[in-house]
């Protein structure tokens, strides 16, 4: 029983950390590697803002995913967008200004321990006869909110409808008046503040560690790729996957092999189907 | 010259667009009238893509991309004047906005949405009720989409697709409406429909519309004006009746 329950969990807790990145890539073809440090930047502002500002809680929180959503249109506008369709240099570029704030963070002395942030409720219960801190139940019920938020953004709002337009064609939804840039931004934004909403959730179950933005990167990209990139509907399926998969190793090999598993992944995936369980190929498109 | 730019719903004057140092478009200037239908026609590499491209603003997205990854240089020089205001180095989504709208060769329908959500795609730039009237159109005009609402664009057949490009344009509420080879690799039931769809659209909206293809016959009997074009020029022009009534079109473009 712990097994599905933690398992569920840590799925969700991986929805969470790489919705952000697919989402951002299926639209603009940017693949953001500073996906990672925007989650820990998050979590240390939150941090900063709560106890050396003293400000509210949630208030914290807000204040931090505006900024990480504006990181990251920042990051698109003025850096990414002079690269963009040259992958290799999309990637470097991204790698590089994450690991900038990332190392800039353990330069400005985030190390483990004393950085904490405090769960939403305290205190656990019951599921199952298996217990549950809240703060865990909290991650369910927003990776839920944020899939279900997601789905009618992009399939009933114009702006969602208008992202999914440039995701599957640039050149013709240029000339339905959508300004593909604009878009990207939006994307980049949104997306690091999902990054830095999955640091807010994630944080309070253990420390804020310069380390676990290299590892969500990892997980990020473990689940797109697995799911197919640009697919979010093969993130979510593929973040089930690992999710299980990891809690099953940690549970009945070693708990330090929650990180190979991700890894393993992405090697087994690109033997058998190098286009994800759900990536596609664009041979369709050309139908006569 | 003296022409009253305010008749005219485009005019392009001695525009010129090199790939490098090849010529795809040579000094070719075009009068299009308000509300009509104008045609363009030539065979491969006569320029009637780059010459949409150029239109629609599609040319400036791709010299950008191209210029990004250091590739071929495109240059191009000319007056273009849509409603008197010289648009040649607007972005499409700008010209968009200013009624342009695009229906690009080969359809390139958004393939992994369903054909509703296509037109909805379309509609980024049309207020509600706007949306609710053209969709209404759409759908009359072409009711074989009605029950294909929801499928998966990618699936539909290649005149199916066709439709749905031609709806998803007018959904963007173009005032200057390109359809570029709107026929290409139809069945010839299917092309005297969808020429038939396009008159009639033109007829309900009075929405200008350019049309290039390479094969003129389908489209003859709706054009109100046409355009002949080889390597990158224009050689002959005129109405539909004296364009079909020169021999040379005939011997060119009806492969007779």
């Amino acid at each position: 029983m712990d097994l599905i329950i933690y398992g569920l969990i840590n799925s969700v807790s991986l929805v969470l950390s790489s919705i952000g990145f697919a989402l951002a890539y299926g639209v603009s073809r940017v693949p953001n590697f500073a996906h990672g440090s925007l989650y820990v930047l998050t979590g240390y502002m939150t941090w900063l803002f709560l106890n050396q500002y003293k400000m509210p809680y949630i208030f914290a929180i807000l204040l931090s995913l505006a900024i990480a959503g504006l990181v990251g249109s920042i990051l698109y506008r003025y850096i990414l967008i002079r690269v963009r369709g040259m992958p290799i240099s999309e990637i470097i570029a991204s790698f590089g200004i994450g690991m900038a704030i990332l190392e800039m963070l353990r330069w400005a002395g985030l190390r483990g321990g004393t950085y904490m942030l405090p769960p939403f409720i305290r205190g656990s219960i019951d599921v199952a006869a298996v217990p549950v801190d809240y703060q865990r139940i909290i991650i369910l019920i927003a990776g839920a909110a944020v899939v279900g938020f997601l789905w009618v953004f992009t399939h009933y709002t114009k702006t969602g409808l208008s992202l999914r337009g440039i995701a599957q064609n640039e050149r013709a939804a240029l000339t339905l008046g959508i300004d593909s840039d604009k878009a990207a931004t939006v994307a980049l934004g949104f997306g690091s503040a999902l990054a830095g909403l999955a640091g807010v959730l994630m944080f309070p179950l253990g420390n804020i560690t310069v380390q676990s933005g290299y590892e969500v990167l990892i997980f990020a990209i473990a689940v797109s790729v697995c799911g197919g990139l640009g697919s979010w509907g093969g993130a979510i399926l593929a973040s089930f996957l690992i999710g299980f998969a990891q809690i099953i190793t940690v549970t009945y090999i070693a708990s330090h092999y929650h990180f190979v598993v991700a890894l393993l992944t992405i090697v087994i995936i690109l033997i058998l189907k190098p286009s994800g369980l759900f990536g596609r190929q664009k041979e369709l498109e050309e139908r006569v | 010259m003296s022409v009253k730019t305010t008749d005219y719903s485009l005019l392009i004057n001695n525009l010129m667009l090199f790939y490098e140092n090849a010529l795809a478009i040579n000094n070719i200037s075009l009068k299009i009238e308000e509300g009509k239908i104008t045609g363009v026609f030539g065979a491969n590499s006569a320029g009637k893509s780059s010459l949409m491209h150029t239109i629609s603003g599609i040319i400036l997205d791709m010299a950008k991309k191209e210029k990004m990854k250091g590739g071929e240089r495109i240059t191009w020089f000319g007056e273009m004047l849509f409603k008197g205001e010289d648009i040649i180095n607007l972005p499409p989504h700008k010209r968009a906005r200013l009624g342009i709208v695009l229906c690009p060769e080969r359809r390139q329908i958004f393939s992994e949405s369903s054909v509703l959500e296509n037109l909805m795609i379309g509609s980024y730039l049309a207020n509600s009720s706007q949306t609710k009237e053209t969709l209404d159109f759409v759908f009359e005009l072409f009711p074989e989409l009605v029950k294909l609402k929801n499928r998966e664009a990618g699936f539909l057949s290649g005149g199916e697709q066709q439709m749905l490009a031609t709806g998803r344009a007018l959904m963007a509420q173009p005032k200057l409406l390109l359809l570029d080879e709107p026929l290409l690799g139809l069945a010839p039931s299917v092309e005297q429909r969808l020429s038939r769809a396009i008159q009639d659209i033109n007829k309900h909206t009075g929405i200008t519309i350019i049309i290039s293809e390479q094969y003129a016959r389908p489209l003859f009997p709706i054009i109100d004006y046409g355009y002949l074009l080889e390597n990158g020029g224009v050689v002959m022009e005129g109405t539909s009746k004296e364009l079909m009534d020169n021999p040379d079109v005939i011997g060119a473009y009806f492969g007779i």
